[in-house]
């Protein structure tokens, strides 16, 4: 199933994946529609990872979606690359996985059997890896927006700018002092941490993210992840929290 | 896979019909199906950003993107900069003058992906945001430092042209209500 290609055609010059067939999904009609509805952010399977950045509704109410999709590839990858496809891709390192599981995302998948719908909370199931099933395709992302008022922030490190995130950190807080925080590459899948805690007490993230289960590959040591993870994540959570109170009616 | 099907492009002004490969890459038919060497390939997966062309304007990888992909759309590729009598454009000029290349290989991908820049942001000389536009784009031999310089002196250009434009446009005629 072909829409941006920013990852597949990648997978198909490596002959990592042999299909016998594609289907490009581009030419299909209300797939590229990213609106609110019904308070929701829907956003179609063709929506671009730059349409993130560049819609003024996401600005608004799904900041952490805008910070994350800053991370996300070069722009000219970006006008290609879908936030659907590079949900479904899996990528460990991928921000909007990131982003999705922060916020709570609900995924609308279809086949020819029917129709169903998945938290992204439920969705990956391990480095390239989702419950997404033979035939199945998603065909919109619905992001809740959040409480009006909420900061996001981003923090990612990586070899080289732009590069795969070694570690990164995805975190929003309300302004009555909700927190998400998402971590990506310290575990197999989006890693999502309960920061009730953390929000009041400044030292405690390190104690709250205790051992990880880091990947260990060519980007990163395991025990480097382990080190700089919680070093993100106090990062991210304050600017967010910063964020937060800035964004707040006086 | 040889079955092949007709598609029609449209690139730098001049409408192209051929009959592909469904698995032919943009890059791979620009090279090769219509002789435009000019669109550089190196890493062929989408990393180094050489083979940076713009698609209805805006740059993208086309060593991700099918040629088929292409039906009925624009394509500019480097060949589309200097004037037919070889005349170099602006962003080619500055690049000679500011020795924005060395090796030369990414240069295409360069000045596309900063044409598409100095479109979109006419007269934006901030360093920080050049340098943002081009990241997408690696090369080995300059360090960058004189690329961005060829593209902020175009812009300051741009800046001084706009200004020139002001200065000179007929004052503006405002109706009166005469009644």
């Amino acid at each position: 199933m072909l829409a941006g290609g920013q990852s597949l055609v990648q997978l198909l010059k490596f002959r990592r994946c042999r299909p016998s067939a594609l289907v490009d999904i581009n030419g299909i009609p209300g797939l590229d529609a990213i609106e609110r509805r019904d308070g929701e952010l829907h956003v179609g399977a063709l929506v671009r990872q730059q349409a993130l950045l560049d819609d003024p509704q996401v600005a608004e109410s799904w900041p952490l979606l805008r910070e994350a999709a800053g991370f996300v590839g070069y722009p000219e990858t970006r006008r290609r690359g879908t936030l659907a496809g590079s949900l479904a891709f899996a990528a460990p390192w991928a921000e909007l996985t990131a982003a999705a599981v922060a916020l709570d995302a609900q995924l609308d998948i279809c086949s020819a059997a029917g129709q169903r719908s998945l938290a992204a909370r439920e969705f990956f199931r391990g480095p390239g890896e989702t419950a997404l099933g033979d035939g199945e395709l998603i065909v919109a992302v619905r992001f809740p927006a959040p409480a009006p008022g909420t900061g996001a922030a981003f923090h990612e490190v990586s070899v080289r700018h732009r590069d795969y995130a070694q570690v990164a950190a995805a975190a929003q807080v309300s302004p009555d002092g909700h927190g998400e925080l998402v971590l990506l590459c310290v575990a197999p899948t989006p890693h999502r941490v309960d920061v009730s805690e953390a929000l009041t007490r400044d030292d405690a993230i390190a104690d709250l993210l205790g051992r990880l289960d880091p990947l260990d590959d060519v980007e990163a040591s395991a025990s480097y992840r382990q080190r700089v993870a919680p070093v993100l994540a106090r990062r991210a959570l304050r600017d967010a929290a910063e964020r937060a109170h800035r964004r707040a009616p006086a | 896979m040889s079955q092949r099907v007709p598609v029609h492009v449209e690139v730098n002004g001049r409408g192209y019909d051929r009959e592909v490969e469904p698995r032919r890459t943009l890059a791979d038919f620009l090279r090769e199906d219509l002789g435009l060497k000019g669109t550089h390939v190196a890493c062929e997966h989408g990393f180094c950003g050489n083979c940076n062309v713009l698609l209805d304007g805006a740059a993208i990888r086309s060593c991700l993107m099918f040629a088929v992909q292409a039906g009925g759309r624009s394509v500019e590729t480097v060949e589309s900069l200097a004037g037919s009598d070889g005349e170099l454009d602006e962003l080619q000029l500055a690049f000679t003058e500011h020795h924005a290349l060395q090796c030369g290989f990414c240069t295409p991908a360069m000045l596309l992906t900063a044409k598409q820049f100095l479109r979109e942001n006419p007269g934006v000389t901030d360093a920080r945001r050049i340098r943002e536009a081009i990241n997408g784009v690696i090369c080995r031999c300059t360090g960058y430092q004189q690329i961005v310089a060829a593209i902020a002196a175009v812009a300051q250009a741009q800046q001084t042209a706009h200004s020139i434009r002001i200065e000179t446009a007929p004052p503006v005629r405002v109706a009166q209500d005469t009644r």
